[in-house]
């Protein structure tokens, strides 16, 4: 009982017990899962295994049938939507790049900086110097800067991956959800990826969720493997590809 | 009481009296102006023996002293008093016959004895008809209009009756007359059970009028019947709603089950929709007109051919509008309904410049005409015939989408079409294929419509909206979603309009879908999941 | 705040629109007032009627264009908004008939006698107050838009579905104010008006002004939306168009946006609708139908959703073809329309004003794009210099 309320005291995310089913197929079957303020995780699995699942629950998409979702030990995610749940700090990339097309990459990033969200805020916000340099600051770190003026639509789909991962950042989240980051990405750019991933998990928690199994070996993190919906085996990749139940549901076909 | 007989009379006559021609009861009526009473016995059951009705008011007459004989040609008369003289009235006919002074006509004596005679010969010649139909007519208007006087002659007449139904009948009929006769408390209770038995208005109207003159220790009898017929007919009229409500469901399912393909399936917002109902309506039309122009005798198979014509020249036309328009805006559904929109402004001015803007005339086989009872609900063959036409189509079109290998490739294009296409469906053609059995069952619908509905350029227009309620409140891609939607819906609608009045009731049912909608995004019967979501 | 606001709204290609309507303003109804009717330059008062009611669409495609053009959300029922502020001026213009109506009697109006009303109805009260008129041609339509956008938007009712909902929404109401008994004048609508503000609706002097006034509104309207659209605010919207589960995950209230948005809208609707009765002198439920309210939608996609000025022009475009189709070749007029409904969403899906934007915009994207070639490969080298 002890260690169980200390991981709790310590986490930035926790999930226990979480299930849910659609149409009685169980997506998610009592799943729990801990994330440490400042941690990188990597999570595999096989198609189906609910990884996806999972980050709709933690992002306020989905509603748990039943389980405990909590976000710095005290708030309950499952009673927040997706807007609540973002501005509490946690942000999500999605598998399919989703950046604002018909705006400039300097915009899509002014969009996303961690400001007054509301009607009236936005109708009347004004660039300050402090937000600038901030999206400059942005800019550089995804290696955007040369692009910033171009319509984000004319983006390469790396690029749009880094932009979207870039709003995230301006999002300023303690939490980065990063689902398939490098899928359809060329080798050169999937390990400049890792590199920008570690970077940003200096200051945040990031958790993955990838099938190239050589990128998560590149990060070098704690990995989670997920199967029909639960946790099949945790450790590090050397741990967690050895395992032989890993091997059967995943690796091994 | 004597008016009332009258009019009893006059009723039976009015049912009875094309039944008879027999031999002519006149002359016989005749001699009785010379007649003494022996005689006039035996003429009597001379003129009840023609059978013949209509000498059932002269022999009322007779009766009550109202029969004359002119003086001067001996010829025998109804006679009213009307101020200084007499109205004449033929005997047979009841056609007036003119007017005579009061000295120009002597009365027809009468005695006990032939009153008797009288009453057993009238009777015989109604409650006893040899003719069913006639007793069965004679029951009725007793049972319409029940009086005391009758009861002796009612009771005669079911001693010897035979026929299952006559005889039930006539029960009833003697327990109404029973009611306002002087007979025992007993026999009224009984009466009372057998009037309860009977149900309907009408029961409830005589139960009514004794009412107030019953023996106060029937009361609770006479209560309790009243309230369980009314209970009954509270039963009977909410039967009757739910048949409305049913057959509006009907034309609601038969105007939207084309749209749950193109729109539920195949996720067109097709807005020519309403147009290819109006399309099969006029494709009846014409049908009709050259069956009428050149094989009259097959009018009555004028539907079973237009049905086929229908489906045919819709389907042709839904085929070339997914060619020519839709198959380019895949994956825009905004953009397709505003095409689509502008192909249904096309048809609508091409159908008004070839048929004028007017409404054209459809008619009805004999068999759509007419109605039968059942209970005390009226059901018109042409509602009924809707219901299970627009059932049978529900039913093929589930078979088809369910059951056979198309349908089987159109669920697999519309679930994921580059997978289909990858394993050697042809895409592009089940595309075409399904948005022409959509718009072909739109045409059948409409020639369905065309029976009760005013064919007219704007047919299509007065459906459109009604059939994506009923799609989208039974959830998009759900066939049953869809029928039970449409019934639930007609129902709905024909339970709100005697409370608030037919607009009213339509505009709550908007109001309902579009809160539901708020509700439940997805309709009454969404598929759920991830897939869905995405 | 708010000057930063309206500044950022008056840019480029803006000021020249809002310069030209404001021009019209004042030019037309000068050229009808001031010229000889045997004068070349003269603008017969009939004309100008015309084109008075064409601004009026104009306002009601821009509004449309707001939330479709912007924020993606196709509503059909936009007519009804229109049709709600033409009601609120159509009363305060039936009260101010007073006893001069056919029955003479000075409280309530015609039909209302006919229906043997005894008193006017609650809701009628106050509508013969002009100001009180005018706040009623704004809260009306955007309490409905308010109350049914609360719903819809919170409830995530979206694309079709919420076209399809709109769609009901204006055809209940179309049915509703067929009635009677609603009080607003049944089949007949509201008609036979006299003055506005004590001068004659009929007058030469009061249709010019309700011109300029129509030109007016149409270009304060252009400045807000400008305004709007411009502003982060602006950019919100159209990411919510374009990637809306994006914007939410940003932490925006997609809902609020929405209903902002559209409650704005139904008002600039309601405004245009205001301005269209006292100009064509009747106000009736016709106005509520389903196919006016997609046929708005058809000016916006002509001119082009998504810019400002798009809307406006294609409104008077189709509007002015529509005025001769229907004069010359009445029978065409539908085969006209329902072609250009299917030519622009085939063929010009962006519309007029779109599709040469999107010109200019390719064009200084392959300027662009060549620049950026030198520095293209930056981030290839920084990965292999990381292997």
């Amino acid at each position: 009982m002890n260690t169980i309320a200390e991981t709790r005291t310590k986490s930035l995310l926790y999930l226990e017990n979480v299930s849910v089913a659609f149409d009685g197929f169980k997506a998610i079957n009592s799943l729990s899962f801990v994330v440490e303020p400042g941690e990188l995780r990597a999570i595999i699995g096989p198609n189906g295994a609910g990884k996806t699942t999972m980050m709709d629950i933690i992002t306020g998409k989905t509603r748990p049938d039943s389980g405990t979702v909590l976000f710095e030990d005290s708030i309950d995610l499952t009673k927040k939507d997706e807007a609540d749940i973002a501005q509490l700090g946690i942000g999500r990339k999605f598998q399919k790049p989703t950046v604002f097309e018909s705006h400039t990459v300097w915009d899509n990033l002014e969009l996303a900086l961690n400001r007054d969200r509301g009607v009236f805020g936005t109708l009347f916000y004004r660039l300050t110097a402090e937000d600038k340099t901030r999206i400059e600051e942005i800019l550089e770190t995804v290696r955007l800067t040369h692009r910033k003026d171009e319509y984000a639509a004319n983006l390469s789909h790396g690029q749009k991956q880094w932009l979207e991962i870039g709003m995230l950042l301006a999002q300023e989240p303690k939490l980065l959800l990063v689902d398939e980051p490098v899928a359809g990405m060329t080798d050169a750019e999937t390990v400049e990826t890792a590199i920008l991933l570690k970077e940003i998990a200096k200051t945040r928690s990031v958790v993955v969720v990838e099938h190239d199994m050589g990128f998560i070996r590149d990060l070098g993190v704690k990995v989670t493997c997920l199967a029909e919906g639960s946790v099949l085996a945790e450790g590090s990749i050397d741990f967690v590809s050895s395992d032989p139940k890993v091997i059967e549901n995943y690796l091994g076909r | 009481m004597l008016i009332r007989l009258f009019s009893l009379i006059f009723l039976i006559l009015s049912f009875a009296a094309p039944s008879f021609a027999q031999s002519d009861p006149k002359p016989l009526i005749n001699h009785l102006a010379k007649a003494d009473f022996a005689e006039a016995e035996a003429l009597l059951g001379q003129i009840a023996a023609t059978g013949d009705t209509r000498v059932v008011p002269a022999l009322q007459a007779f009766s009550d002293g109202d029969l004359y004989f002119r003086k001067s040609d001996n010829l025998v008369f109804i006679g009213k008093a009307a101020g200084a003289g007499f109205d004449l009235i033929d005997p047979v006919t009841g056609a007036s016959a003119g007017q005579a002074a009061k000295n120009a006509v002597t009365k027809i004596k009468i005695n006990n004895n032939l009153r008797r005679v009288i009453r057993s010969a009238m009777g015989g010649l109604t409650l006893m008809s040899p003719d069913r139909g006639v007793r069965l007519s004679a029951a009725d208007a007793v049972l319409r209009s029940p009086s005391a006087e009758n009861l002796d002659l009612v009771e005669a007449a079911l001693a010897k009756e035979t026929d299952r139904e006559v005889k039930a009948r006539m029960e009833e009929a003697r327990a109404v007359s029973v009611l306002s006769s002087d007979r025992s408390v007993d026999e009224k209770r009984g009466a009372i059970q057998t009037i309860k038995a009977l149900g309907g208005r009408n029961a409830l109207g005589i139960l009514g009028s004794v009412s107030g003159s019953i023996d106060a220790s029937l009361k609770p009898d006479l209560d309790a019947a009243i309230s369980a017929i009314q209970s009954e007919q509270q039963l009977w009229d909410m039967g009757q709603n739910v048949w409305y409500g049913l057959s509006l469901g009907s034309v609601l399912l038969l105007a939207a089950i084309g749209l749950a393909i193109t729109f539920g399936v195949m996720g067109i917002i097709n807005m020519a929709h309403g147009e290819m109902v109006m399309l099969g309506a006029y494709s009846t039309f014409v049908v009709q007109q050259l069956i009428r122009d050149h094989a009259p005798g097959l009018f009555d198979w004028s539907l079973a051919i237009a049905l086929p014509v229908a489906f045919l020249v819709t389907g042709a036309v839904g085929f070339v509008i997914e060619r020519g328009i839709i198959r380019f805006l895949y994956g825009r559904p905004l953009e397709t309904l505003l095409a689509t929109w502008g192909v249904s402004l096309i048809l609508q001015q091409t159908i008004r410049s070839i048929f004028g803007p007017t409404n054209q005339e459809v008619g009805n086989p004999s068999w759509m005409s007419g109605s039968f009872p059942i209970g005390g609900m009226t059901i018109t063959w042409n509602r009924m015939w809707i219901i299970v036409f627009s059932l049978t189509i529900f039913f093929a079109l589930l078979f088809v989408m369910k059951r056979t290998a198309y349908g089987l490739n159109m669920r697999a294009v519309t679930q994921n079409r580059r997978m289909a296409s990858s394993m050697g469906i042809k895409t592009p053609w089940v595309d075409a294929l399904t948005f022409a059995l959509g718009s072909g069952i739109a045409g059948i619908a409409g020639a369905a419509l065309s029976q009760i509905d005013n064919v007219s350029p704007n047919l299509g227009q007065s459906y459109i909206i009604d059939s994506f309620m009923v799609v989208v409140f039974g959830g998009v891609g759900n066939l049953w979603g869809t029928l039970i939607a449409a019934l639930s819906l007609g129902v709905l609608n024909k339970f709100l309009e005697p409370v608030t009045g037919a607009v009213l009731g339509k505009i709550l049912v908007l109001v309902l879908i579009i809160l539901f909608i708020q509700k439940r995004p997805r309709g009454l019967f969404a598929l759920k999941g991830r897939a869905v979501e995405a | 705040m708010i000057t930063s606001f309206i500044h950022r709204a008056l840019e480029g290609k803006i000021v020249v629109a809002v310069a030209t309507l404001l021009g019209i303003a004042v030019l037309v109804p000068a050229l009808n007032l001031l010229t000889p009717p045997d004068s070349a330059f003269h603008i017969p008062t009939y004309v100008m009627a015309l084109f008075g009611k064409y601004l009026c669409y104009a306002l009601l495609a821009l509004a449309l264009d707001l939330v479709w053009g912007y924020c993606g959300i196709l509503s059909l029922g936009h007519g009804a908004f229109f049709a709600l502020g033409g009601y609120a001026m159509g009363m305060y213009l039936m009260r101010q008939i007073g006893p001069r109506g056919v029955y003479g009697n000075p409280i309530l109006p015609d039909f209302m006698v006919f229906l043997n009303y005894k008193e006017l109805p609650w809701f009628w009260h106050g509508f013969d107050w002009f100001v009180f008129a005018m706040v009623m041609v704004l809260l009306v339509p955007g309490l409905l838009a308010f109350i049914f956008g609360w719903f819809a938007f919170r409830s995530r009712v979206n694309g079709v579905y919420l076209s399809i909902i709109t769609q009901a929404m204006t055809y209940a109401l179309l049915l509703a104010f067929f009635r009677n008994d609603m009080g607003f004048g049944g089949n007949n609508g509201l008609t036979d008006f006299k003055d506005i503000l004590g001068f004659s609706v009929q007058a030469d002097g009061t249709r010019a002004v309700l011109f300029a006034i129509s030109a007016i509104m149409l270009s304060l309207c252009l400045i807000v939306a400008s305004a709007i659209t411009r502003s982060k605010f602006g950019k919100v919207l159209v990411g919510v168009r374009d990637a809306e589960s994006r914007v939410r995950f940003l932490g925006f209230r997609v809902e609020n946006i929405k209903l902002f948005t559209f409650v704005v809208s139904a008002m600039f609707a309601g405004i245009a609708g205001a301005l269209f009765v006292p100009q064509v002198g009747i106000i009736n439920p016709g106005e509520f139908a389903p196919a006016n309210s997609i046929e708005v939608v058809v000016w916006t996609a002509v001119g082009g959703r998504g810019t400002l000025i798009g809307p406006i022009i294609g409104a008077i475009l189709v509007n002015a073809g529509k005025s001769f189709f229907t004069g010359a070749f009445p029978e065409f007029w539908l085969f006209a329309l329902g072609g250009l409904f299917i030519a622009v969403t085939l063929f010009l899906p962006k519309g007029i004003v779109g599709t040469i934007q999107h010109g200019f915009r390719t064009r200084r994207a392959y300027k662009a794009a060549a620049e950026a070639e030198k520095g293209r490969d930056a981030p290839v080298a920084i990965a292999q210099a990381a292997e």
